[in-house]
């Protein structure tokens, strides 16, 4: 892991970190920067079509419910309406459609960025701590197909960071 | 600070404007000469205030816009704002285009025919030619003294000298913007009960204006987006406009497309859940008859089709895509209100029937706003097409190249 100044320089690294091959990485930053996305390499979220599909689901849980208990199961003539008055069913329908799409779009975004998180490594180097405050972090996992000790480090170093941790499990 | 001479309007946009204008004096010729001189007046004037509501739409929902744009502030806001100026501008004229229906009350609504019916006794002056046309020249009055006083206050904005003095006058148009709000909504609503909601002079729907008031929110911005995008790979505007801001519009529009439906369907339901006679003629008459098939396209393609369209975020960010999709609204808005307007009883007290003379309903939209697309170009040239002085300019434009 290595340290920088400013959010110019770690997404300058960024972006050469890309380039050099490195898939498992990450940046740390006490803000968010716009174009750390793009510099990473990492590729758009598939949150919006799941939360697309937990729309549609809801929609047809919601129509199919009320199909259910009030054509299927228990059919009952309220108001001189057919079983199946589809004017009424969309409020409670909708409703549902919201509800699921909302829960999706909340647990699929903590699901997808791997949280609830209690323990990450990169807080057994303890200037990570600056993370929140004023510096900046970019991370390469040892996991990462062309990691290499030795070679990441020296790489790492060609950077021009402040400094290059090693990140104990 | 940016010099006003750069940012003025390309001079093509002259092209458009004459060309506007002789669609538009053609149209109006033949909608006239057809409705006079083949005794189909009827047609003819509910054919013109379909043009003339569309027309309004653009117009006065300019107005709207801007005025929220002042009270929400955001990039957006700077980047839209000389175009619904220019929209807001057109008031004056659009009492113009207002003339032939002032004159032809006798011939569109029933109810200066009705002076036996008990309930339209009971409306007393307000349904009279004098409390009508009296109406409209109140709701004018109104709209044009607040787009006299937004837009002046935004041209000292131009011949600031400084920052400082600049924020002053933007300061003024958003405290006006506040309290303007309320009575813009509150005139608007008035106005669409007049001009349409009587055309069917039993019936009445509390939530009416409100379908205006969206309604007309998003023709603007339809219209400024398809503006925007045309001129958005041309000087000047290619400096000025980037994917983000007309992904910031184009989410508006998506809001309002579900506001449009959600207003329809809260009218429609309650109507069907209370199932009274004197509430349903209004959608009897509006689902017999083939008319059906109407509210359906309307169902799908006011509603369905632009939502699922623009909940795409790659759509939302390419100005042509988006500029299609807002023609595509624009189009469907006239079909919405000609929905509210064709089928409405006839004052000959005869059954409405389909004939060849409908053809007029499309020489309405495009007469009247061939016209007021006219005057829009040229009150479009005539100022920079951003605030220049404005002390969120520079900020609005990075904005709108951010990710």
């Amino acid at each position: 892991m290595a340290e920088f100044d400013t959010p110019t320089e770690l997404v300058d690294a960024a972006r050469q970190v890309r380039d050099a091959g490195y898939k498992k990485t990450d940046a740390f930053s006490p803000f968010p920067l716009h174009e750390i996305d793009e510099a990473l390499g990492i590729r758009r979220s598939i949150l919006p079509y799941l939360v697309f599909g937990g729309g549609v689901i809801g929609l047809l849980t919601g129509l199919g419910l009320q199909w259910f208990t009030h054509v299927w199961e228990y059919p009952i003539i309220v108001g001189g309406r057919p079983h199946f008055s589809l004017p009424a069913f969309i409020p409670p329908a909708y409703e549902l459609t919201i509800l699921l799409a909302a829960f999706t779009a909340v647990f699929g975004m903590l699901f997808l960025n791997g949280l609830p998180s209690p323990y990450h490594p990169v807080f057994n180097v303890e200037r990570f701590a600056l993370a929140t405050r004023e510096k900046f972090f970019l991370l390469i996992e040892a996991t990462d197909d062309k990691y290499d000790y030795e070679e990441t480090r020296s790489f790492m170093e060609s950077l021009n960071p402040q400094e290059v941790f090693d990140v104990e499990e | 600070m940016f010099n006003a001479s750069d940012y003025m309007a390309p001079a093509e946009l002259g092209r458009w404007r004459n060309l506007a204008l002789g669609v538009g004096g053609i149209c109006t010729l033949i909608l006239f000469a057809v409705g006079f001189g083949m005794d189909q007046k009827e047609t003819a004037l509910r054919a013109w205030l379909l043009g003339f509501m569309f027309s309004c739409g653009l117009g006065v929902g300019g107005l709207g816009i801007l005025i929220l744009q002042y009270l929400t502030g955001g990039a957006w806001g700077v980047v839209i704002r000389r175009t619904v100026e220019a929209c807001s501008r057109t008031i004056p004229y659009l009492l113009l285009l207002f003339i032939p229906v002032a004159l032809g009350v006798k011939t569109l609504y029933e109810w200066s025919h009705l002076e036996n019916d008990p309930v339209i006794q009971h409306r007393g002056w307000y349904l009279t030619w004098g409390g009508f046309v009296g109406r409209a020249v109140i709701y004018f009055v109104l709209w044009g003294v607040m787009q006299y006083l937004l837009n002046k206050w935004s041209a000292n904005q131009d011949r600031s000298e400084d920052y400082e003095e600049s924020a002053k006058w933007l300061g003024t148009a958003t405290a006006f913007s506040g309290p303007t709000m309320v009575i813009f909504v509150l005139v608007v609503s008035f106005a669409a009960i007049d001009w349409t909601m009587t055309l069917d002079p039993h019936w009445f729907s509390t939530i009416w204006g409100f379908l205006y008031v969206a309604g007309w929110a998003l023709s603007c911005f339809s219209f400024a987006v398809a503006i925007l995008a045309y001129l958005s790979d041309k000087e000047p505007m290619n400096k000025i406009l980037g994917k983000r801001h007309f992904h910031d519009i184009g989410k508006l529009m998506l809001a309002l497309v579900m506001v449009w439906a959600y207003f329809n369907f809260s009218q429609f339901l309650i109507i069907w859940s209370g199932n009274i006679p004197e509430e349903t003629v209004w959608f009897l008459a509006r689902m017999k008859n083939g008319w059906g098939w109407i509210g359906l396209i309307l169902i799908l393609f006011h509603f369905a089709f632009p939502y699922l369209v623009l909940l795409s975020r790659d759509v939302k960010r390419n100005a042509k895509y988006l500029a299609i999709m807002a023609i595509f609204i624009m189009i469907l808005r006239i079909v919405d209100v000609f929905y509210h307007i064709a089928p409405s009883p006839s004052t000959t007290g005869q059954e409405l029937h389909f004939n060849g003379y409908w053809i007029l309903y499309l020489l309405g939209p495009l007469g009247a706003g061939g016209i007021w697309l006219f005057f829009f170009f040229r009150e479009l040239a005539s100022r920079p097409l951003v605030p220049v002085k404005d002390p969120f300019l520079e900020n609005a434009i990075e904005h709108g190249k951010g990710h």
